[in-house]
């Protein structure tokens, strides 16, 4: 999700870090990054993963350490529809799967949400139904389904194939499975399955049947390797047919079973390899050329048009059709609520309550009520700036979409403070920015104090605070000092950062080394995006916590304080540097 | 240039305050006033379009046997109409005849410029992006996130914390734990998140934006 100028990402450090991390202290990665000089980069294909904004961020206060997505374990407290707004429970998803079974489905075509409409005009919205989708108009009319109830859905769609014709059940399946291997044993004679071929009387049949669906295939795999199994273990007591042999757990467990309760005998036997499916109505399928033929033929007559996209195909559940006229509409994709506990110590970082309708949480441990909030914005330009602040609104607006190359622009970093006790900062970034289109940077303040994040009353009281006097900051030469603080509230403080945009393209003799290689290469794309790595170190005193702290309470050390600190990576989304 | 100040002492502002605080601007285009409830605090900007006009038509059956004026439009506390965007309640064609339904809107909704939006209900700390359209009796629950330019499809149920965009809207995500949480004193200075020219939180209290609307 793009997000626009400016922002600040913040980066987690578990993206290059083993576990190990997690119990340095922030005083070892900060001196780990210092020995290795390393600067954050935002362009590395691995930062990706890294960054989030300050609202994804967890903080697991055992730990001390920021948790993003990648740092935390996730467990599934319950399931529903994003749709129908239902609960889904776990057993339903382990047996159905992870889509409702009401009525919600997804535009094969669009993916928007589908309604049930009625088709009758006569009265009131009697049958026959259809499913349509408001957004592209497709319905099953095109595929020739019409739904009998407006209500179940579901089960309407399950037994009605694409042309309106009835899907057979699993019975039938089976009845129909069990008549054609009788007649094709009794017609072949004994004749061996795998010769089972064109000359073959049973192919006749066979041959004048459309292929089978993709249904049919699959229930004739499950049914041929229930037999191999049961032909495995043919004194089963445990009546294998209540049985689903569709997991490998479950058909684990009948073998122990078996093996258990059996006499040495069996276990000594060592088991026939079971064959593979060598016919169709055990589940093989041959790859039929005329099918392909068919397909192409098809294609010349209709166009691409009657084709399916990528996207279309992937989202159906049978993965081999080609045609519009093959869609299905999607049930809709269940969603989770999920509580997170930290990867190295299992803590829970956030938990929500169950309940659907609900939106509080339970436990919720954010990083932005633990590590300050740096945000950026334009310093409007200094030589036209008047003195009270509060005109700043009348500014005109700065356009970060348009940053100009090789002019000395200023910002404000703004760094606010959600702790109780006042923290020193102390701030750092890489003199260029990395990547072809290299900006300078210098963070006029690099090192300030914020205050606590105290009662809002007690800045109102405390109106004795002066603020800053601009003219102080500002030189005789117009020019903002070095070392001093742009601006300061309660529990909030702003320097000046002084940025000069990169060249897109190298300009001689502008301080810029034209590399005659280097000045031909295309940038890339987001190459003119000026993004700056900047190292964030805090410091303060902290109550001992009180976990610690109870350990210590025979000591009597109630007041007791210690020295913290925190370190981490952000990167401020600036601008965009423009064409020139 | 001119001094804010100024600028204030204007026989006429932007904005017409109402008791309760809500700010609507004189340039904004309201029909049906009878029928619209503002829960106080909340904005109306420049341009909009709110039609209060189209109101259910059915006979409401009331206790006192007094008329009583049907509600077409309902918006929450602090909430914040940008300016260009129309607020048009859904209706549905039946028996030839076109029915309009009262449209809810909630607490904290930020509905971006240039959107048009004929949900049935909004809830509360949902953030609409600009040029977003919304068809008719889409439901749009809590802490939902719609990026610029996205086209909500007629009948889709948005759940909670989801972040929605494209044409048509699918989810693409999901807000994190810390959506509208302003957190350790945002409210003074700069806010957070994308354009962070503002000193308030995506999804969060709307309180300080709508005190900066003058
Ligand atoms: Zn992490
Ligand atoms: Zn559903
Ligand atoms: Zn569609
Ligand atoms: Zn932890």
């Amino acid at each position: 999700m793009a997000q626009p100028f400016p922002y600040t990402y913040y980066a987690c450090d578990c993206y290059d870090s083993n576990n190990t991390t997690s119990s340095k202290r922030a005083s070892q990665i900060l001196a780990a990054a210092e020995e290795e000089d390393r600067t954050f980069d935002p362009r590395s294909p691995r930062s990706n993963y890294s960054l989030y904004p300050l609202e994804h961020l967890l903080y697991c206060e055992d730990c001390q350490q920021i948790r993003c997505p990648r740092c935390v374990l996730e467990e599934t407290l319950n399931w529903y529809c994003p749709s129908c707004l239902f609960e889904v429970p776990s057993s339903v998803v382990k047996s159905d799967g992870n889509r409702c079974t009401r009525n919600c489905y997804n535009c094969p075509i669009c993916t928007s949400p589908m309604t049930v409409n009625s088709l009758d005009t006569s009265n009131d919205n009697g049958p026959p139904y259809i499913l349509a989708c408001p957004y592209c108009h497709w319905s099953t009319v095109e595929i020739g389904i019409e739904f009998e109830k407006h209500t179940g859905i579901s089960s309407q769609l399950a037994r009605i194939a694409n042309g309106g014709k009835p899907i057979p059940t699993q019975k039938e399946r089976d009845k129909e499975r069990e008549r054609r291997k009788e007649l094709g044993s009794r017609k072949r004679d004994g004749r061996d399955v795998l010769s089972h071929s064109e000359d073959s009387p049973s192919t006749d049949t066979e041959r004048d049947d459309p292929p089978p669906s993709h249904d049919d295939v699959f229930s004739n795999l499950g049914a041929f390797y229930k037999a191999q199994i049961e032909a495995q273990t043919p004194s089963n007591p445990f009546s294998p047919h209540d049985i689903t042999f569709s997991s490998p757990s479950a058909y684990n467990r009948i073998m122990n079973l078996y093996s258990n309760t059996s006499s040495k005998r069996n276990k000594r036997q060592k088991p026939a390899p079971m064959r593979e499916a060598a016919s169709l109505i055990e589940g093989l399928t041959v790859h039929n050329p005329s099918a392909d033929a068919a397909a192409i033929e098809r294609i010349k007559k209709e166009g691409w048009a009657a084709t399916l996209s990528p996207a279309q195909k992937l989202t159906q559940i049978n993965p081999n059709i080609r045609f519009e006229s093959d869609l299905r509409p999607i049930a809709t994709l269940l969603c989770t609520k999920r509580s997170k506990r930290c990867r190295s110590c299992r803590h829970i970082l956030s938990k929500p309550e169950s309940k659907i309708t609900s939106t509080r949480y339970k436990i919720k441990l954010l990083a932005l009520n633990h590590i300050p909030r740096l945000s950026i914005r334009a310093l409007p330009s200094t030589a036209t700036m008047p003195p009270p602040p509060s005109s700043s609104t009348q500014q005109p607006q700065f356009n970060y979409n348009a940053l100009n190359s090789g002019i000395p622009t200023h910002f404000l970093l703004h760094l606010s403070n959600p702790l109780f006790d006042p923290i020193r900062v102390t701030l750092a970034t890489p003199s260029t920015t990395p990547g072809k289109v290299q900006s300078r940077v210098t963070i006029l303040c690099p090192q300030f104090e914020v205050g606590a994040n105290t009662d809002v009353w007690d800045d109102a009281l405390s109106s004795s605070l002066s603020p800053i006097k601009r003219g102080s900051i500002i030189n005789a030469d117009g020019q903002i000092e070095a070392g001093k603080i742009w601006d300061r509230g309660r529990n909030w403080t702003s320097v000046v950062i002084e940025v000069v945009p990169g060249f897109l393209k190298p300009v001689a003799g502008f301080g810029q080394q034209v590399d005659g290689a280097d000045g031909e290469e295309e940038l890339g794309e987001d190459e003119d995006v000026l993004e700056i790595p900047v190292f964030v170190r805090i410091e303060f005193e902290a109550d001992v916590n009180a976990e610690e702290r109870g350990l210590g309470d025979a000591r009597g050390s109630k007041g007791e304080r210690e020295r913290r600190e925190e370190a981490f990576w952000t990167v401020v989304g600036v601008g965009k540097i423009a064409g020139m | 240039m001119s001094r804010p100040t100024a600028r204030k002492a204007a026989p006429k502002g932007e904005y017409i305050e109402t008791d309760s605080g809500n700010k609507v601007s004189r340039r904004s285009a309201i029909t049906g006033t009878a029928n619209i409830t503002l829960g106080g605090r909340t904005v109306i900007m420049a341009d909009v379009v709110l039609r209060g006009d189209l109101h259910p038509t059915r006979a409401v059956p009331s206790s006192s046997g007094k008329e009583v004026t049907p509600t077409s439009i309902s918006i929450g506390r602090c909430t914040v109409i940008s300016t260009g965007s129309v607020i048009k309640p859904p209706s549905r064609i039946s028996r030839g005849q076109t029915h309009y339904y009262p449209m809810k809107i909630g607490d904290n909704v930020f509905v971006g410029p240039n959107c048009t939006i004929s949900a049935i209900s909004i809830s509360s700390h949902v953030h609409i992006g600009a040029n977003v359209t919304i068809h008719p009796f889409a439901l749009i629950k809590e802490n939902v996130k719609i990026l610029p330019n996205t086209v909500v499809p007629a009948n889709m149920v948005i759940s909670s914390g989801s972040v929605v965009g494209g044409r048509p809207a699918r989810i693409v995500g999901e807000v994190g734990e810390g959506w509208g949480v302003s957190g350790g004193g945002a409210g003074t200075g700069l806010g957070v998140g994308g354009g962070s020219e503002e000193k308030w939180v995506e999804g969060g209290d709307l309180r300080e934006l709508v005190r900066s609307i003058k």
